[in-house]
């Protein structure tokens, strides 16, 4: 028991040691958002500012397209989460339950589309979109984050799916009803952590795409957090480095509620409905 | 609607609901349905578009007047003549391989490390690790042109404080070595909470029981790993994989971003960036179509490995 | 489960579209609406200035508005790009002097020789400016505003090292630049001057000065001319005043990181080579101890050319509002909105409006890049910095690094 405390001891230090060189450039970020102007240009670096202000963070917030943008972001992430979720969970569970004609090429299809650079697509994109009057609307932004969650969701989820062991799978298929309905009953819970890190991952890579939000918003009124912070560096002149990390801090807590509000789900261990025999 | 299973008889639906049975019917076609008319609805113009723009000659001028020139295959051999394109072509694969398997190593080992300590510390490296993840790429990338600035960045202080040389003054992007390296850590750094809280969530998915079971048995650890939990976590670690290969290799923001666009050249380009260079910034759009087939199939030949194996294993269970 | 997975997955979607079409606009082009492109800079510098053009137009054209949305140098061009694709582009677009050639080449922008008269003070353009808006003897842009390079220096500083009043050569400012690195030796990571030594826009002052070029046109084809005699002089007295005031770290700077007007914060340079606006961002602490002169040529007296940097306004060709455009930029441009704009520290477009700051004597004279429609791919392939770190580490000897970035040069310009 003493020797099973004294490697776990082990590998909490390695543990905290892991997250201190992580964090030290979000710490950076953080600590430099509550420093003066002249503190974050000072020659030798000012680890923690022992005068802290938060004139940035309310400069930022009072910045023009602050709450417009706030609010397009959370729509468009969470329409684009929820969808992306719902639809390649279905899929998915096609692609590793069902033999049917086809299934090899549509995985085929699932990783193919995500090998397309994605710098190639954005002028046809763009003059498709143009087309049918969706540039500039939070729908065509939606309609294209859906275009690359969807093949990586499918496609990672599928592999939660399969991961499942399989002696788990048949001991809780006990009752009768639908074959579709069993699997979407019994797998779901057991493929939670996998639906968890894919929402989590769809979640954060939409919130912070920038290319095509880029090219297909032009109105500031419209815009997301994240377009609204490349403001700060966009001009030619000085760039309000206080300001930006303020900012970022700011565009980064939706995130940080998302995950906390879905962590849980990530079970260590046996999770919740199998049966023991 | 009722499925087949439900119009057999009893004895007959027990043995239906082995997952080993072919499942006919129209159910999983309509479960792939959507997934399918919506990327077609979406890309199948834009990639139409993207062939098609290969094989013309289509600059700016052919923009403005929405009209292209046919010149077959004169991109693709412009492009496959080019040397700067085989040595960029060389020079992302070896970009491609350190990242990859720098990401994949660390992860799994942070993936592991996660399970081994207390519940505090895990949830505060996972919340360190969703912090990272959160960052948007181009904050980071300033945050990392700070802490690596030459005149008063923190790395060089902080070195020259440890007397391990003198560095301040030292400038970290002056040959592209060193340079690649510099987006290798800020890659690797941003890839990291992803694959690590991925990996531990198929960890999860691994029967506690069954790891007892066989430490009870005495097998030792590396055993331990690869015979029960590699298992269940390789689908996982191949799909990370060929995703970290995909993603890396067409990488763009951060080595764009980070090196400066004032610094771009030749001698330091990666795949995704002579891509950009070649067809947006000199605006030769059909350079720039025929550059991205033939990434999207340097990329396929890389990953077929990966694919197939992923493929295969929906047959084997 | 399985029809409540369906309904709420529906459902989901369903809200989703709702709530994202209820807050987006039709994105059909409305009439009556004229889109205007101008960068950041009018945003943070003078929205009231734009706002008084729209106001103004608006008044002028009962039932139109004006939508000015404001995009960024580092992707703007690229944007533009796409809207000429999907048939999409803005009325009116402010671009950069230096960006106008290869656009005007390929036909993007309407031909405005006609309505030259509409615009207040045409006849008295900045040359630097006007030339860089001609295509084949035609406008195509309207000069929008200027900056020139000025030395932005510590009073106090050449005050100390018994230097009164600015320098009236080059040779002069380089003894003073040495006294005042003499003065400061005990400060650590002090240099006299600070340039990034890749900072093209003054090695090639430099060049200018010396009565070089970086490219002509000889029956039809253009010709680098870095390796010419005068130009080697320049280069060569560049590297000379160079290693004499600046610390060697600096030769493979391009002053993006760190600003030169940090350091100068920081109190670790005399001097800075650049913009007239660098005085924004020089610290509080130096804020009374900073000034500006012209920077010296090599011959007494006259100033160093300086490397006029601007702005054209163009109509896009495929504009369905043209006259509306044309009209907008008239009242944006007007003498009472240039003066302001040179209040805030510009440099206004037509030379009767000229005043007398140290910014606009600068512009006295000045060099400009090549007309030439392949211009941009020169500076994107970093062609000059790489020439210029080559001389400043010793990497190359002067005439070499510009005979290879001479060649470099012509092919380039030269491609079809």
């Amino acid at each position: 028991m003493t020797r099973r405390h004294a490697g776990r001891a082990l590998w909490n230090t390695v543990g905290v040691a892991v997250f201190v060189v992580m964090v030290f450039p979000v710490f950076w970020m953080v600590s430099t958002a509550f420093k003066t102007d002249d503190q974050i240009n000072s020659f030798a670096p000012t680890w923690f500012s022992t005068t802290p202000t938060i004139r940035h963070f309310t400069e930022a917030i009072h910045r023009p397209f602050f709450w417009a943008d706030v609010k397009n972001s959370v729509i468009i992430v969470s329409v684009t989460v929820v969808i992306a979720m719902a639809l390649a969970f279905l899929a998915a569970v096609a692609l590793a339950k069902y033999r049917f004609t086809g299934r090899k090429l549509f995985i085929v299809l699932m990783i193919g589309v995500q090998m397309l650079p994605a710098a190639g697509l954005i002028i046809p994109l763009y003059v498709l979109l143009a087309r049918y009057h969706q540039v500039n609307t939070l729908t065509g932004v939606i309609v294209t984050y859906l275009t690359f969650a969807l093949p990586f969701s499918v496609w990672t989820l599928r592999g939660f799916i399969l991961g499942i062991p399989k002696d788990l799978e048949e001991a809780a298929m006990v009752d009768g009803s639908t074959r579709l309905g069993a699997f979407v009953r019994i797998l779901l819970p057991l493929v939670a952590p996998g639906l968890v890190a894919t929402s989590i991952f769809t979640f954060i890579t939409s919130w912070n795409e920038y290319i095509f939000a880029r090219v297909l918003l032009n109105d500031q009124s419209k815009q997301t957090l994240t377009l609204w912070l490349s403001f700060y560096l966009g001009t030619g002149r000085n760039t309000d480095y206080g300001g930006l990390m303020a900012a970022s801090t700011l565009t980064a807590i939706p995130v940080v509620i998302f995950f906390l509000l879905v962590q849980r789900r990530i079970a260590f261990g046996l999770t919740a409905g199998a049966v023991r025999g | 609607m009722a499925t087949a299973a439900e119009t057999t008889p009893k004895w007959s639906r027990r043995r239906a609901l082995t997952w080993r049975r072919v499942g006919r019917g129209a159910v999983p076609y309509g479960l792939i349905f959507p997934v399918v008319a919506a990327l077609g609805a979406i890309l199948a113009y834009p990639i139409y578009s993207l062939v098609r723009l290969s094989f013309q000659k289509y600059g700016l001028f052919e923009l403005i007047n929405h009209h292209g020139v046919g010149v077959g295959l004169h991109n693709f051999g412009s492009v496959l003549h080019d040397s700067v394109f085989w040595h960029t072509l060389v020079r992302t694969i070896v970009f491609t391989v350190a990242n990859v398997g720098l990401t994949m190593l660390i992860g799994t080992s942070l993936a592991l490390l996660l399970v081994r300590v207390s519940a505090w510390v895990r949830i505060l490296v996972t919340a360190g690790l969703v912090l990272v993840w959160s960052m948007p790429q181009v904050v980071a990338v300033q945050v990392w042109i700070w802490l690596t600035n030459s005149q008063n960045g923190v790395v060089n202080y902080v070195l020259t404080q440890l007397h391990l040389g003198d560095y301040i003054e030292h400038n970290w992007y002056v040959t592209p070595f060193s340079q690649l390296a510099m987006v290798t850590t800020l890659i690797v750094w941003g890839a990291l909470p992803f694959v690590a809280i991925t990996i531990y969530a198929a960890l999860s998915q691994v029967p506690a029981e069954l790891i007892e079971a066989a430490e009870i048995d005495g097998a030792r650890s590396w055993n331990v790993f690869r015979d029960v939990t590699m298992p269940v976590i390789r689908p996982v670690l191949l799909i990370l994989t060929s995703l970290s290969i995909l993603w890396d290799f067409g990488v763009f923001t951060q080595p764009y971003l980070l090196i400066g666009q004032g610094h771009i050249v030749p001698s330091n380009y990666l795949m995704g960036i002579y891509l950009f260079e070649q067809g947006y910034v000199k605006t030769d759009f059909g350079r720039g179509a025929a550059i991205s087939i033939l990434m999207l199939a340097i990329i396929a030949v890389m990953s077929v490995f990966y694919v197939r194996k992923m493929v295969r294993l929906g047959d084997v269970q | 489960m399985r029809a409540r997975v369906f309904v709420a997955a529906m459902l989901a979607a369903a809200l989703g579209v709702v709530a994202a079409t209820a807050s987006a606009s039709s994105g059909r082009a409305q009439a009556n609406k004229l889109t205007v492109w101008l960068q950041v800079d009018a945003q943070n510098g003078w929205p009231d200035i734009v706002a008084a053009a729209t106001q103004q137009f608006q008044q002028q054209n009962p039932g139109w508005t004006v939508d000015v949305q404001y995009q960024q140098w580092t992707d703007h061009l690229q944007k533009f790009d796409a809207t000429i694709a999907g048939s999409d582009t803005p009325d009116v677009i402010e671009m950069g002097n230096t960006e106008m050639t290869k656009y005007m080449a390929a036909g993007a922008f309407s031909d405005l020789t006609g309505s030259k008269s509409k615009f207040e003070n045409s006849g008295t353009w900045l040359a630097g400016l006007a030339k860089s808006g001609m295509y084949g003897g035609k406008v195509y842009g309207v000069p929008y505003y200027a900056g020139s390079r000025v030395i932005t220096y510590r009073t106090d500083l050449f005050k100390k090292a018994g230097v009164t009043k600015p320098p009236t050569s080059l040779a002069q400012f380089q003894a003073d630049l040495v006294k005042v690195g003499a003065q400061q030796k005990g400060v650590k990571g002090f240099s006299p001057l600070y340039v990034g030594g890749e900072d093209w826009y003054t090695a090639l002052s430099f060049v200018f000065d010396y009565g070089g070029s970086i490219a002509t046109t000889h029956a039809g084809k253009w010709v680098g001319t870095l390796n010419s005699p005068q130009s080697v002089a320049g280069l060569t007295a560049f590297k000379n005043f160079f290693d004499a005031t600046q610390s060697k770290a600096t030769a493979t700077l391009d002053g993006s990181a760190p600003f030169p007007y940090t350091v100068f914060s920081q109190g670790l340079t005399a001097a800075n080579y650049g913009p007239a606006w660098y005085t924004c961002c020089t610290g509080a602490k130096y804020k009374a101890s900073t000034a500006q002169f012209v920077m010296p040529s090599h011959t007494p007296g006259k100033a160093m050319p300086g490397f006029l940097g601007g702005s054209d306004l163009a109509v896009p060709a495929q504009s369905n509002s043209k006259a509306q455009a044309i009209q907008w930029l008239a009242d944006f441009t007007s003498t009472a909105n240039e003066r302001a704009l040179e209040v805030k520290g510009n440099i206004p477009n037509a030379t009767n409006l000229l005043g007398d700051s140290v910014n606009e004597r600068a512009a006295a004279r000045s060099w400009f890049i090549p007309q030439a429609k392949h211009w941009v791919d020169v500076e994107n392939g970093n062609i000059l910095k790489t020439m210029l770190s080559q001389i400043l580490t010793g990497q190359l000897s002067v005439k070499q690094a510009a005979t290879v970035a001479s060649q470099n040069i012509a092919q380039t310009l030269n491609e079809s």
